[in-house]
């Protein structure tokens, strides 16, 4: 990747969450027919919470104050993974993707840690949730990703999620991913219907739940972080539907996958204003729904195999 | 060679002289000293076979039924010799700390430092033996110290039942062992290891009915699924030592005779490869979710154990899948995941156990339910698991993901054969993306529950942490599953050589598919690190500023610590899920009637149900089938079934009888 590209990647990066929970927010005040706050709310937000002195429980340890920049650097580190941008990242390497799944598996540890350490009800409710459901979904985010890098051939997210062509078997191998990263996105960053971000009672939260205690740039840097992922998931998301491949001229892939990037913004604040948040319990069987694209994206790889043999 | 036989002799004088010591200091001392001894030794032969890859051959002439006695020093043994012998050292200075109560208390210390002398001296055999007669005492050696190590609280019945369990569970092992070797023998008329090889890489099938023999006997040494039921009984109950040398690097002997029998296969059959990695998905799977739902802290980490040697049984099976397809990548990437998973597992498990040990030491319970907040108290022993847990749970930039990461790029690789069994592997990546997410559930559950919050039971009076001859082994495992992660090549350095072997090319072609893999991941680890640096110290000025308060209660004011979550609420929508394998028993006595009186309870424990319907079944086979065949006139649909089966089975016998069947 060039210098140029390199740096558009981190700008975009770190602009990114800011204006994705922008959008999220400007669509589903849309929707409740109101105006809605401004795009760069979350950028007023954050600038007051570093201003703020924080709070620390008494029964925390020093795990609470560290685990949310545990949590931010590997939300940031994952980011230079994925090719936002289409076509490359500034960190591409074989079986990326791997290190991608595991460093926000580091990133969700140090989320639960840092909650368990309050010693509180709640937030013990919380980590307990949100560990379940991650067993859930990483096996279908690994069939899917494993799939793509055996049907595509290629070994780094750039070239897994690049565009190959229309191809049947291709298409229902990708339909099968979109549906396991939704899914992927719903549960790591705590959208509906998975979770309600916005809700008030503690007992039905998720990811809200786990934040009760920090305060101040520990907030922020929570708040930041889990932006952040929301945002790498939909690039993600965005890059896998971008229909312009290696033919295309390299701004064009980008801007598409910017204009798909902002999409799939919408589409999540749709998705959050029609849908209300399932049961507990029901969870589980909604994440089924993952496995099976994965299931099915695999499939439809053999029968790509078998065609082309 | 004679280094070796050397350091053998060393550390047989060393049990010796602990046996007749007249002080404890004597009796810790003698072996200690001939422990280290022998590990300086031992290292100054087995690093130059590992770093150059020459094979030392020894041969002696010895009495009746040996006659001569071979001893080789391959990479492969070389390797595990490297860290066996100074982990085996490292175990008994942590015993000298963690036995010290005991000792004071007037109990003989000879015996069980003795035993650790033998459990280092039958690594020594183990891994140089070239004769099966004498690699079968060697591992007898093991198991029979092993278990004396096990029974240190012999007075406790519950503890002399677990000892009891292993040790039949080793010899049910052994007599597998026995009847792989009388095969071999029969066949060779031999004893010699290397005569093998002739007869093995020949396919027959004879052949296969000896690999299943082995695995099965190394599975049980490894406490592979469904051979690891005395595996959480006698890791609760043995010393914290015991149990980590046990965990980490005896039971290791089982994979390395695995490996060792390996070299003398050729080529597999795809089915071995196949069969391997079934068994060890199926190990792993079960492994952890065990793992995630234990209350004991240390049968907990006994389970985990059974998931690990599967992950590493992932890698050997996908590297026998290599080699019955030719292709060397694969071959590489499998057995060197595998390996270093083996060394990484040793390093971290270690770690955990001996900080549970501290746990144990200190609060005089490892029950999750009790424990909390012990963070606070015991701020390094804190440090130490969660490290430990890190590693274990796969994630980077610590030692357990490297060797995870190096599987999945294996099992993701696309060098299977396209159809099926690319499936199948992309499958088995799936399945270690379950086992990975499972055991982060897991360790944070471990380390969440015990470490952090506030103490859950007010009975438990927890003293601190633990004396300086605990926490260097402690801080000397720490630094290696630091460094083996945070520099992922570094481990390659000890791995290589040994995967060299698998590839059957002497030329290091292979490592070139390895290290490029590798060091990315090095890069990735500081970034992450650094990131983590910068923004702590960023914000340092404003967190020295903070105020300190309560919890929030989210409205209610009067919490207590018993209303955190405990390690089964925390893990119960998941046993939910799973509760086919997960028996939840309970004991309850709930309040009644608007104004209760007089106490309530409830006591739950997540309990092995696959071991007890296992033993149920096979315990009550005749019951079972009698019950079964009894229903057959009964209902409809049974005799239907039992009609097909039989119909199958009969046009099966006449189509194999008449040669109809290809």
């Amino acid at each position: 990747m060039t210098l140029p590209w390199t740096l558009a990647h981190l700008v975009v990066l770190f602009a990114s969450p800011i204006l994705v929970v922008g959008i999220i927010n400007r669509t589903k005040a849309r929707w409740a027919g109101r105006r809605g706050p401004p795009i760069l709310q979350t950028y007023f937000d954050l600038a007051r919470l570093l201003r703020k002195r924080p709070v620390y429980s008494a029964t925390t340890t020093p795990v609470f104050w560290v685990a949310p920049y545990v949590l931010l650097a590997t939300a940031a580190v994952s980011g230079l993974v994925v090719p936002l941008l289409g076509r490359g990242a500034p960190l591409s390497f074989r079986f990326d993707f791997v290190f991608f799944a595991y460093l926000w598996g580091l990133g969700r540890l140090a989320l639960m840690l840092g909650a368990l350490d309050t010693g509180s009800a709640f937030e013990g409710m919380g980590s307990s949730r949100e560990a379940t459901f991650a067993t859930f979904i990483e096996p279908a985010v690994f069939l899917c990703l494993g799939t793509l890098a055996s049907a595509t051939g290629g070994a780094t997210f750039a070239q897994m999620l690049s565009f190959h062509g229309v191809d049947p078997a291709m298409v229902v191998v990708r339909a099968g991913c979109v549906v396991a990263l939704t899914l992927l996105l719903q549960v790591e960053s705590a959208r509906m219907p998975v979770d309600d971000p916005t809700t008030h009672l503690e007992l039905t939260k998720v990811h809200e739940v786990m934040i009760l205690d920090h305060s101040g740039p520990d907030l922020a840097a929570m708040e930041y972080g889990a932006a952040l992922k929301l945002a790498i998931g939909s690039a993600l998301l965005a890059s896998l539907l971008n229909p312009f491949g290696a033919q295309s001229p390299r701004w064009v892939v980008a801007a598409a996958n910017v204009g798909l990037w902002v999409a799939v913004a919408v589409a999540v604040g749709t998705i959050e204003s029609t849908l209300a948040r399932l049961r507990l319990n029901a969870i589980p069987r909604y994440l089924l729904a993952a496995l099976f694209g994965g299931v099915l994206a695999l499939l439809a790889s053999v029968w790509r195999a078998g065609g082309a043999t | 060679m004679n280094l070796v036989a050397l350091a053998g002799l060393i550390l047989l004088f060393g049990a010796g002289a602990s046996l007749v010591a007249r002080r404890n200091s004597f009796r810790m001392a003698w072996p200690l000293a001939t422990q280290f001894a022998a590990t300086v030794l031992v290292l100054f032969v087995a690093l130059p076979v590992l770093r150059s890859g020459v094979t030392l051959d020894a041969a002696s002439a010895w009495s009746y039924p040996i006659e001569v006695l071979r001893r080789r020093l391959d990479p492969l043994g070389a390797f595990f010799l490297a860290w066996s012998l100074p982990m085996t050292l490292l175990g008994s200075t942590y015993a000298v700390g963690y036995l010290a109560p005991h000792l004071k208390s007037g109990r003989n210390a000879g015996a069980h430092f003795a035993l650790l002398n033998m459990v280092a001296l039958s690594f020594l055999i183990i891994y140089t033996a070239d004769n099966a007669l004498i690699f079968l005492f060697g591992w007898e050696i093991a198991a029979v110290a092993a278990w004396l190590l096990v029974i240190w609280d012999y007075r406790t019945q519950k503890v002399r039942f677990a000892g009891f369990n292993y040790l039949v569970s080793t010899h049910v092992g052994l007599f597998v062992l026995v009847a792989a070797f009388m095969i071999l023998h029969s066949q060779t008329g031999s004893t010699d290891l290397a005569s093998y090889g002739p007869f093995l890489s020949r396919p027959s099938q004879l052949r296969s009915v000896v690999f299943v023999l082995l695995v099965t006997s190394f599975g049980f040494k490894s406490a592979f699924f469904p051979f690891h039921t005395w595996l959480p009984r006698a890791h609760a109950a043995a010393p914290a030592h015991v149990s980590a040398l046990m965990s980490g690097v005896i039971h290791k002997a089982g994979l390395f005779a695995l490996l060792r029998f390996t070299l003398l296969l050729g080529t597999p059959e795809p089915w071995m490869g196949w069969f391997l990695l079934a068994f060890s998905a199926v190990s792993t799977l079960i492994g952890v979710v065990y793992t995630a739902t234990q209350r004991d802290l240390k049968r907990m980490l006994g389970y985990s154990s059974t998931e690990n040697v599967g992950i590493a049984g992932l890698g050997f099976g996908l590297g026998y899948l290599g080699l019955s397809w030719h292709r060397p990548t694969l071959v590489l990437l499998g057995f060197t995941g595998g390996i270093l998973h083996v060394l990484n597992h040793a390093f971290f498990k270690c770690l955990l156990f001996y900080a549970a040990g501290a746990v144990y030491r200190a609060a005089h319970t490892v029950d999750l339910e009790r424990l909390g907040g012990l963070a606070k108290r015991m701020p390094r022993t804190a440090v130490f698991f969660l490290v430990g847990a890190v590693a274990i749970a796969a994630l980077p930039p610590l030692n357990g993901f490297v060797s995870e990461f190096i599987i999945y790029s294996g099992l993701l690789s696309g060098q299977a054969p396209a159809g099926i069994e690319g499936i199948l592997l992309v499958a088995v990546a799936a399945l270690l993306s379950f086992v990975g997410a499972t055991g982060a559930l897991a360790m944070v559950r471990a380390f969440g529950l015990a470490f952090l919050g506030a103490p859950r039971a007010a009975d438990v009076h927890v003293e601190g942490d633990p004396p300086p001859s605990m926490t260097a082994p402690m801080w000397l495992h720490l630094a290696g599953t630091i460094v083996l992660g945070v520099f992922p090549a570094s481990g390659l350095l000890l791995v290589a050589p040994v995967a060299r072997l698998f590839a059957q090319s002497p030329a290091p072609v292979g490592d070139a598919s390895v290290l490029p893999l590798l060091a990315p991941l090095r890069v990735g680890n500081a970034l992450l690190l650094g990131a983590v640096a910068v923004l702590l110290v960023a914000t340092w000025s404003a967190r020295r500023a903070a105020r300190r308060h309560v919890t929030r209660g989210c409205g209610y004011t009067a919490p207590t610590a018993r209303m955190q979550y405990t390690g089964t609420s925390f893990s119960a929508q998941f046993a939910q899920v799973f509760e086919a394998f997960v028996l939840e028993l309970r004991r309850e006595k709930l309040p009644d009637g608007y104004f209760p009186q007089g106490e309530a309870f409830v006591h739950t424990h997540h309990a092995d149900a696959v071991e007890r319907r296992m033993f149920e079944s096979l315990g009550n086979g005749e019951e079972l089938v009698r019950g079964v065949v009894g229903r057959i006139p009964e209902e409809p649909r049974f005799s239907f079934a039992a009609g097909l089966i039989t119909l199958v089975v009969l046009v099966a016998l006449l189509g194999s009888h008449t040669g109809g069947a290809p």
